[in-house]
């Protein structure tokens, strides 16, 4: 699978679902979809299709094509998609002309916060609520990179192959984010909250050293030592799937 | 019962973290160590079966610096050699007469070994052993055993790792320990291509049970090897005289072509081996291969003592029955709180795992708990045991056991 296409699966896939999180959490952005009633179509010819549908103040963001979309973005190529979730390049609109306005304006202004908080400032890290957001949307990206990866990555889907069926649970202590990574067979499926039966555990001390870890600016190694990151159970999952997750930089840092 | 803590241990990793990758890198990370607040992560002093860290906590060793501590640390009879060798020569510009008379020792003792090399980390003998190999056959594949250790080289390591390129494991084959028709298979997918089958005399990943060889097992696979011209390699590193003191195979009754030892060969001293027989000495010649201390003779003369002691007082059957009653009285222990304590792989080296619980987080919190009371227990890795251990180390280790148990149950509660 090429470079472009693992890139567009993971834009769709694993970056697109964090609209769900942030209209629920940002204020603002809530206020902005409040009466939102839209569904919008992202398909690549050769390449994945996602939707985002706003209804009754939620986004929900789902996997291939939805029966009845609001507006249909078309892209050319995977390569196109994802110069479109680097702002530099437009999608080709299929249907839902009259809605054309709304994405250059309202829309945006969704992609833009998105894009706030998915791509940190130093300044804006001192700011702790926008911390915890900033920590749940990029735990839940890396969970769902992970999933992507297993299966389109060369090196990722070796790795993964090798590894243990169970679930795997990433914590932030006391109360949360969590995230659960579910492998079966060489293939990992995501889910938001934690697992009461996990095999492996990664739990992280507290909000700041979660954020910092995820972003890596922590050293793991250390963080380990030194007892604020937390890892017991079947750790050649965990092994597993840091090999899997340091790709993510191939692609999403690239 | 007290419990350890380790301020000092943490103080110094973070000076360490600063200025060495992972502060400490390798097998002695404290990654493994679950959870690593519950270890020590420096020692300050050994003797015999015991070690101190930096914040003077005391250890009985059940992990002896992974293997090469076999006769107790600071073991004076094989420190004074080494420290004769010193004084006399160590790294110059020719070698001693003292490795002459190590690969004397080794072709005496070791019983299918013709001829000796010297090096100085298991890898380092492990890959010379595979270009022996090809070199012999003019072959290209070595077969290995899936969840084998054969050291960091990016040969022995699988892609995916960081470092390790897909074409590094090109010429590799991975079977299922104890599979011979797998073996049989590769054999006759690769007509005329497999150089060499390298194995560990028993299996001993880490984090799953030890496996002994199914009956038969190593007479199939020496077979196979003699009648398709296959170079059959026993990685000893590990097992090296605790099984043994002729090499594993011989524990195990069969005869391989090359066999590689390091770890308690040298009771801690630098130095790795590879034996074999008379049929390769020729084609190990061939190979280049050397290093800068790799004729050093202090480790020498240090490897000499150890194996004469380890000999003499018949290391072999110390080690084997301490770790029989280890065993014995570590399940009675487990058993006395309801739990079920596994214990597979030779006694000299045991590896322990309380089934009660798939995720070995259990298990976890106990060698957490033992090591805190003063028990050096890995949770991931099969232990070693030395001569050192004594009949008193036992006892408090079984004591220190018992109380783990109780702090385990209690903090489940």
């Amino acid at each position: 699978m090429s470079r472009n296409l693992v890139l567009a699966n993971l834009n769709l896939y694993a970056v697109l679902p964090n609209l769900e999180e942030l209209v629920r959490h940002d204020q603002e952005m809530a206020l902005l979809i409040k009466d939102w009633d839209i569904c919008i179509q992202f398909s690549a010819l050769g390449g994945p299709a996602a939707f985002a549908e706003f209804k009754n103040g939620e986004c929900t963001v789902g996997r291939g094509k939805h029966f009845s979309p609001t507006v249909k973005l078309f892209f050319a190529t995977p390569g196109h998609l994802n110069k479109m979730f680097d702002g530099k390049a437009q999608p080709i609109p299929l249907k839902g002309f009259t809605k054309l306005g709304f994405l250059s304006k309202e829309f945006s202004k969704l992609t833009d916060r998105m894009e706030y908080y998915l791509k940190p400032s130093e300044e804006s890290l001192s700011n702790p609520d926008f911390v915890s957001l900033n920590t749940l949307m990029t735990m839940h990206t890396a969970g769902r990179a992970v999933v992507e990866l297993a299966v389109n990555d060369p090196v990722a889907s070796h790795v993964s192959k090798g590894m243990m069926d169970g679930s795997l649970l990433m914590k932030v202590l006391p109360d949360g984010p969590a995230i659960t990574l579910n492998f079966k067979n060489g293939k990992a499926g995501f889910q938001k909250g934690e697992t009461a039966s996990p095999m492996a555990c990664m739990l992280l001390k507290d909000m700041d050293t979660a954020n910092k870890l995820l972003n890596q600016k922590l050293d793991a190694f250390s963080a380990i030592a030194g007892g604020e990151v937390i890892i017991k159970g079947q750790t050649p999952m965990m092994d597993a799937m840091d090999l899997i997750l340091d790709r993510i930089p191939h692609y999403l840092d690239a | 019962m007290k419990t350890y803590t380790y301020p000092k241990s943490q103080e110094l990793f973070q000076r360490a973290a600063k200025v060495i990758p992972c502060g400490i890198y390798g097998h002695l990370s404290p990654a493994p160590l679950i959870p690593a607040d519950a270890y020590p992560f420096y020692a300050s002093r050994a003797e015999g079966s015991k070690f101190w860290d930096v914040d003077g906590n005391e250890f009985i060793d059940y992990m002896c610096a992974y293997g090469p501590m076999v006769l107790g640390y600071n073991y004076k009879p094989v420190d004074d050699a080494a420290a004769r060798q010193y004084a006399q020569a160590n790294c110059v510009t020719s070698p001693g007469p003292v490795m002459v008379e190590l690969a004397e020792k080794l072709t005496d003792v070791v019983s299918m070994a013709d001829w000796a090399f010297f090096a100085k980390n298991g890898n380092d003998v492990t890959t010379y052993a595979t270009m022996i190999a090809r070199k012999a056959t003019g072959r290209k594949k070595i077969v290995l055993i899936k969840g084998g250790y054969h050291g960091v080289a990016p040969w022995t390591q699988t892609y995916g790792h960081h470092g390790v390129m897909e074409e590094d494991g090109q010429h590799t084959i991975r079977i299922r320990w104890n599979d011979f028709e797998a073996f049989k298979k590769v054999v006759d997918e690769n007509p005329g291509d497999v150089a060499g089958f390298m194995a560990t005399p028993y299996h001993h990943p880490t984090f799953v049970d030890n496996e002994m060889p199914l009956p038969g097992y190593w007479d199939k696979v020496q077979a196979l090897c003699n009648a398709k011209g296959i170079v059959l390699i026993v990685d000893d590193i590990r097992c090296g005289f605790r099984l043994d003191i002729r090499g594993s195979h011989e524990y195990f009754g069969f005869k391989p072509d090359l066999v590689c030892f390091c770890k308690a060969i040298g009771n801690g001293y630098p130095i790795s081996a590879l034996v074999g027989t008379e049929a390769l000495k020729n084609d190990a010649a061939k190979v280049f291969y050397t290093g800068s201390y790799w004729f050093s003779g202090a480790p020498m003369a240090a490897a000499l003592k150890t194996i004469n002691e380890m000999e003499a007082m018949d290391a072999v059957k110390m080690m084997t029955d301490f770790g029989e009653n280890l065993k014995k009285g570590l399940i009675e222990v487990a058993a006395n709180h309801g739990y079920d304590l596994k214990v597979t792989g030779h006694p000299a080296m045991p590896y322990l795992r309380i089934t009660d619980d798939p995720t070995l987080m259990l298990h976890q919190d106990w060698c957490a708990e033992c090591t805190k009371r003063g028990a050096f227990f890995s949770s991931h890795h099969n232990w070693f045991v030395s001569t050192a251990h004594t009949q008193e180390d036992q006892e408090r280790t079984l004591e220190i056991a018992d109380d783990a148990f109780e702090a385990i149950k209690k903090n489940k509660e």
